[in-house]
């Protein structure tokens, strides 16, 4: 139950929240919202020269954590780069697949496609993965104020692939990157509550206010261990199929909570373009919205409760043999042993 | 990184499992078993545990103690929470009137009362809540005046007071002067319950006839040697307790233990309702999980110093999963919920569980109170 993160990870973290601060840190997200050519002439550079799409998820306990602590300082920012979605995919099989994506049965738009080469969906129930392809004219196209402002419209192709064990990695890191942006949505609530004053005194020594704040920390601070806890069983090849929907469906659960809360305390200010906010809860959306909503997720993970238990401390026993449970029902890892999948 | 037990806690874990069904009844499990039988099966219960050095612990050697990690003594909390606590009302004693006392009593205090407490003989209470002093404890007023041979007066009233008609000996908060502030003037005095001009009367409540009682002192006589402390600094010493009540109790051990008895109903659920059931459930497991965590980190930030605001948002957590939870009960039990009696849907258990949650969010300092110190933490933080 000791879980220090490596200090290497860490100092790697810092790193990548200094680099992207001084590049601009949210403003890089606009940048690229408005010109979309952006991201390959200023964001790519910057997060090369940061080494960040050479981590390896798969690549020991140190390189995992600094993978997932890079992706939620990247999220702080909601830095406009498909980091979750390149860095699901090991290394080794980068070769032959640049970015993965979670399907839902249909798949219609994904994010930052136009940029990320070769790439394929994983449906999140039956696991089967096809290549995306590309529409004509798919986008991104500028929108003011978008939820999806790098979505680029797809369909799948005919071409398959093996890559069931990628969805608890793209979760995991997902997960992390929304906590990254939702830690900057908690840290401007606390400044704003700080800051405003309003009948004489600051609006944080209200009560009601003190109620936004403290369901935006549980919301949180809850994300954050449930992300590391489900990193942690993906390094030692623990993490389940139930574990990993539990975590998705937190993810959703906590957006919601922290987003809701700190509009409330920032009031209308946080509602303007030129506020980090809207900008933060915009870009988060397409993580949050695709492969599907909270209610969905949450069926998947009552049905996968029944089928393969769940371990808490009490743990809820399986009801069918693991080798009954079909293509949901076997642990899904990533091999760190550069073998790839597993 | 390592979320797991190590062999060593998985082990305690299994004793305590064992040792709580070959001791207790079953029907200990329910806050609603009378009072007289709920108490000789804590008090047998805690003389076992005596025995074994198990009841203390987490204190250290000097103490009676075994010196057990942080990780054990959580292990620990967990299986007694989860188990409807078994050391009954001695767990106040052990978990903060002990290293309180440890921290602030003279060594004639250490020796009789740390002595008692490790041999499961001492049963406290909690002598803080008045009528007009709940969260805003330091507006407590009942009185303990000085007499010229040195000893205390007491006269007013405490009130929720829980076990007070079990315990021997009262952790009595009173005030001893008036101060520049509320919260100065206070002092902390150690009183045997039996002390002529005490008075007990229990409160029927819905939450068990355990839990709540009024206290009245009438010119009590306490004497020198029963200030813990110092004479109207006592505000340092409660400030000391709140902070081993808040770590004290693994609420959510005991919301993950009833989501794991509730399986087997959730499970064969059918008909209108029964999806949304399998949901609501699956829903508290992931929110007992975060419960659990956050509590741990709890732990190992208390330790660093740092996160002034992680024990307020654990416990915010943990206390509303049980309310949660218990929901999730009654749903379970459909309309026999509201039935007692063990012929009833889940044994009539789910009204119990239901019934205590109700408690969560107010025993031991209230969601709000833990709301605003969240709060306060993350805005003075910056």
């Amino acid at each position: 139950m000791e879980r220090p993160w490596p200090d290497e990870a860490l100092d790697f973290e810092a790193g990548v929240r200094g680099a992207l601060q001084r590049a601009g840190g949210v403003d890089l997200a606009r940048r690229s919202e408005a010109d979309p050519s952006v991201r390959a002439a200023v964001v790519k550079p910057i997060l090369d020269e940061l080494g960040i799409r050479d981590l390896d998820l798969g690549g020991g306990e140190t390189e995992a954590a600094a993978t997932a602590l890079a992706v939620a300082a990247a999220g702080a920012f909601v830095c406009p780069w498909p980091l979750v979605q390149q860095l699901a995919v090991p290394a080794t099989l980068r070769g032959e697949v640049g970015a993965v994506y979670l399907r839902d049965g249909v798949v219609r738009r994904a994010e930052h496609l136009d940029i990320v080469g070769r790439a394929a969906a994983v449906d999140i129930v039956t696991h089967e993965a096809q290549a995306l392809r590309m529409l004509d004219g798919a986008g991104p196209f500028v929108s003011p104020m978008a939820l999806d402002p790098f979505g680029v419209r797809c369909e799948l192709s005919a071409e398959s692939f093996e890559l069931a064990a990628l969805v608890p990695a793209h979760v995991v890191l997902a997960a992390f990157w929304t906590v990254g942006a939702l830690g900057t949505a908690r840290d401007l609530a606390v400044e704003h509550a700080r800051d405003r004053q309003q009948f004489g005194r600051r609006i944080a020594d209200f009560g009601a206010v003190q109620w936004h704040l403290s369901d935006i920390a549980l919301a949180h601070d809850g994300l954050w261990e449930l992300a590391g806890f489900s990193l942690a069983r993906l390094i030692d090849q623990t993490l389940t199929v139930a574990d990993t929907l539990a975590l998705q469906y937190l993810m959703l659960e906590s957006a919601q909570s922290v987003f809701i809360h700190a509009h409330q305390v920032l009031a209308a200010i946080g509602l303007c373009d030129e506020h980090d906010l809207t900008v933060l809860e915009r870009h988060v959306q397409p993580l949050l919205r695709r492969p599907c909503g909270i209610t969905r997720t949450l069926g998947l993970l009552a049905e996968e409760v029944a089928r393969s238990g769940f371990d808490n401390l009490y743990p809820i026993p399986a009801t069918m043999p693991a080798k009954d449970r079909g293509h949901r029902g076997g642990e899904m890892q990533l091999a760190n042993d550069g073998g790839g999948l597993v | 990184m390592t979320f797991q037990d190590t062999p060593g806690v998985t082990g305690l874990r299994e004793r305590i499992r064992s040792m709580i069904q070959s001791e207790l009844t079953p029907d200990f499990l329910r806050a609603f078993v009378s009072s007289a039988e709920w108490q000789r099966q804590a008090t047998a219960f805690c003389k076992r545990l005596a025995g074994e050095r198990l009841l203390t612990f987490a204190w250290s050697e000097e103490y009676g103690g075994a010196g057990a990690t942080k990780w054990e003594q959580t292990a620990l909390r967990e299986e007694f929470w989860s188990a409807h606590e078994p050391r009954g009302a001695q767990y106040m004693g052990v978990n903060w009137v002990g290293p309180v006392i440890m921290h602030f009593g003279t060594e004639a205090q250490k020796h009789k009362h740390l002595t008692e407490i490790a041999a499961g003989e001492e049963v406290w209470c909690q002598g803080f809540s008045e009528p007009e002093a709940g969260s805003d404890l330091a507006s407590l007023q009942l009185s303990a005046s000085r007499e010229d041979d040195g000893s205390f007066r007491a006269n007013g009233q405490k009130i929720w007071t829980s076990y007070a008609a079990f315990a021997n000996w009262c952790f009595l908060a009173a005030r001893t002067s008036r101060g520049s502030s509320k919260h100065q003037g206070i002092t902390i005095f150690l009183v045997p319950m039996d002390r002529a001009g005490i008075t007990v009367r229990p409160i029927e409540a819905m939450i068990g006839a355990n839990h709540l009682n009024e206290v009245f002192f009438d010119d009590v006589v306490l004497h020198e040697d029963e200030v813990l402390g110092e004479v109207d600094r006592g505000w340092d010493v409660i400030d000391v307790v709140l902070k081993h009540e808040r770590v004290g109790i693994a609420r959510y051990a005991r919301s993950d233990r009833i989501l794991c008895d509730l399986w087997p109903a959730v499970q064969s659920a059918s008909g209108p309702g029964s999806a949304e059931l399998r949901s609501a459930h699956a829903r508290e497991l992931v929110h007992a999980r975060v419960a659990r965590l956050l509590s741990y980190r709890t732990l190992v930030t208390t330790e660093n110093g740092d996160m002034p605001n992680q024990p307020s948002v654990a416990r915010i957590g943990s206390t509303l999963l049980d309310q949660r939870v218990a929901e999730v009960a009654m749903e379970a039990a459909g309309p026999d919920a509201i039935d007692a009696s063990e012929d009833a849907a889940l044994g009539g258990w789910a009204e119990d569980a239901w019934r205590y949650s109700r408690s969560s969010t107010i025993a031991s300092g209230t969601t709000e109170i833990q709301r605003l110190l969240a709060s306060r933490a993350m805005v003075d933080q910056g």
